[in-house]
């Protein structure tokens, strides 16, 4: 499968919040933990061997399952396949902590429920679909799925 | 650099939302033809295969940091998406049609995480500004010279209270309220429909009413119902004295809200006396005990 390598090599370049040393071990069998770099840049995980300029790998973190381990270690898990689980020892119970949570609010997916979430319930209170202003309220990957109808108001009296 | 392929197949496989997919033409990475190729946006990535039943995808574009741009081309309805680094490439496209080009340029242009990011955060503030004003106390009625009041929440645009223990909502084109912000403006909001529903946690089905709201003031509004609905039409008289109310809200919440926008109220009510007895001093109101 083909996909634009140099340019996913940039993007590991820009500048992340959350990166840092820890200990990551692969989803095979035998798989070792190795420390590693790892950074969150949008919804990639991207992991460098310390001091290197150009990452290892990327993960791409849609449809996966981010889990405590135990105290100072998560999993990423895709498929319910165990061959698919990667595990990341942190320094501490904090930072695991803000990293499992950084890396749910990152996923595509994860955002477009939340837009979605928030544009169902301001139309619920104020009566009038925010997105319209922007002009993107047809949009499909904006659309309502939980069945709730946009009801037209009449505003001319207002 | 080695990417998780597995994962990125599955991604494009699975039933998540599909942003965009169509034919296009794409201009191959070694041979330098236009190729068919069945492409699918999702998020930020493009994945590109041969036909829309394939299992296998030929490739994977990942949008981010690149624009989109009408390009010189041969071909007819063209655009290229750019990486402007130096050695980063260029990937030229065709669509087959201008509304298709135009709407795939349009939907490669906001699918960047950024885009999405900016506008989950704005949407997310407008929210938060919104349950602000969430809960309000509404005038329904005044007899001699003592003001009632309903604590109301905020329902498609509209105020929605109960007056006894089903909800009910009001359609009174002059019920002003006062609302309870950190900067005390003073608001008024017409009420314009009535609503019926059995509870404020299920989302009521709202009915608008029949009636255009300037005359609302006149008769109550003709409506459907839906279980007890209390209409309560502006030219009835001040609720009787002894009429109890029950708030749908628990009592613990209620007595919170009620405390919380009691001393604003009580300020408010004192200036809105003030100016319809024209300057007199105002007495301070009891806010309405319910009970």
């Amino acid at each position: 499968m083909r996909f634009n390598e140099k340019e996913l090599v940039s993007l590991s370049r820009q500048p992340s919040e959350m990166a840092a040393e820890m200990g990551m071990r692969g989803p095979k069998k035998g798989d070792v933990l190795k420390k590693r770099l790892v950074k969150l840049v949008v919804n990639f995980l991207f992991y460098f061997r310390t001091d290197e300029e150009e990452p290892i790998g990327a993960l791409l973190l849609e449809q996966c399952r981010v889990q405590k381990e135990d105290n100072q270690s998560f999993s990423i898990a895709y498929m319910d396949e165990a061959e698919r689980k990667y595990l990341f020892e942190c320094g501490s119970e904090e930072q695991c902590q803000k990293w499992i949570d950084s890396i749910v609010k990152a996923s595509y997916e994860f955002m477009r429920k939340n837009l979605i979430y928030y544009r169902t319930e301001i139309h619920r209170l104020t009566g009038k679909d925010p997105l319209e202003q922007y002009g993107i309220s047809e949009e499909t990957r904006f659309q309502v799925t939980n069945g709730m109808q946009f009801m037209p108001r009449d505003t001319s009296s207002l | 650099m080695k990417i998780d392929e597995k994962i990125v197949s599955y991604f494009e496989s699975c039933d998540s939302p599909v942003d965009k997919e169509g034919y296009l033409y794409k201009k191959g990475e070694i041979k330098t033809s236009y190729q068919k190729r069945w492409c699918v946006l999702k998020g930020n990535l493009l994945f590109y295969k041969e036909r829309p039943s394939d299992r296998d995808l030929i490739g994977v574009i990942v949008l981010e940091g690149c624009t989109v741009q009408l390009c010189e081309s041969e071909e007819q309805f063209a655009f290229s998406l750019v990486w402007s680094d130096p050695g980063l490439r260029t990937y030229k496209f065709a669509a087959e049609d201008e509304t298709s080009q135009e709407s795939w340029i349009k939907a490669l242009l906001s699918a960047n995480h950024n885009y999405l990011a900016l506008l989950v955060t704005d949407m997310e503030n407008k929210y938060k500004g919104e349950i602000k004003t969430l809960c309000v106390f509404i005038c329904v009625g005044e007899k001699e010279d003592a003001l009632f009041w309903r604590a109301a929440v905020r329902y498609q645009g509209y105020f929605v209270y109960n007056t006894d223990t089903l909800v009910t909502f009001s359609g009174e084109r002059s019920s002003t309220f006062y609302q309870s912000t950190q900067t005390s403006a003073l608001h008024s909001y017409p009420a314009l429909a009535v609503v019926t529903g059995t509870s404020m946690s299920s989302n009521p089905v709202l009915h608008a009413p029949a009636v255009s709201p300037k005359t609302a003031g006149i008769r109550s509004p003709k409506l459907r119902h839906k279980g007890n609905a209390n209409v309560l039409p502006i030219s009835a008289p001040a609720l009787p004295v002894g009429e109890r109310s029950g708030i749908c809200l628990g009592k613990e919440e209620f007595s919170k809200l009620h405390e919380d926008f009691g001393k604003e109220v009580k300020e408010l009510i004192a200036e809105w006396s003030k100016q319809r007895r024209g300057g007199a001093a105002a007495q301070e109101e009891n806010l309405i005990d319910f009970g």
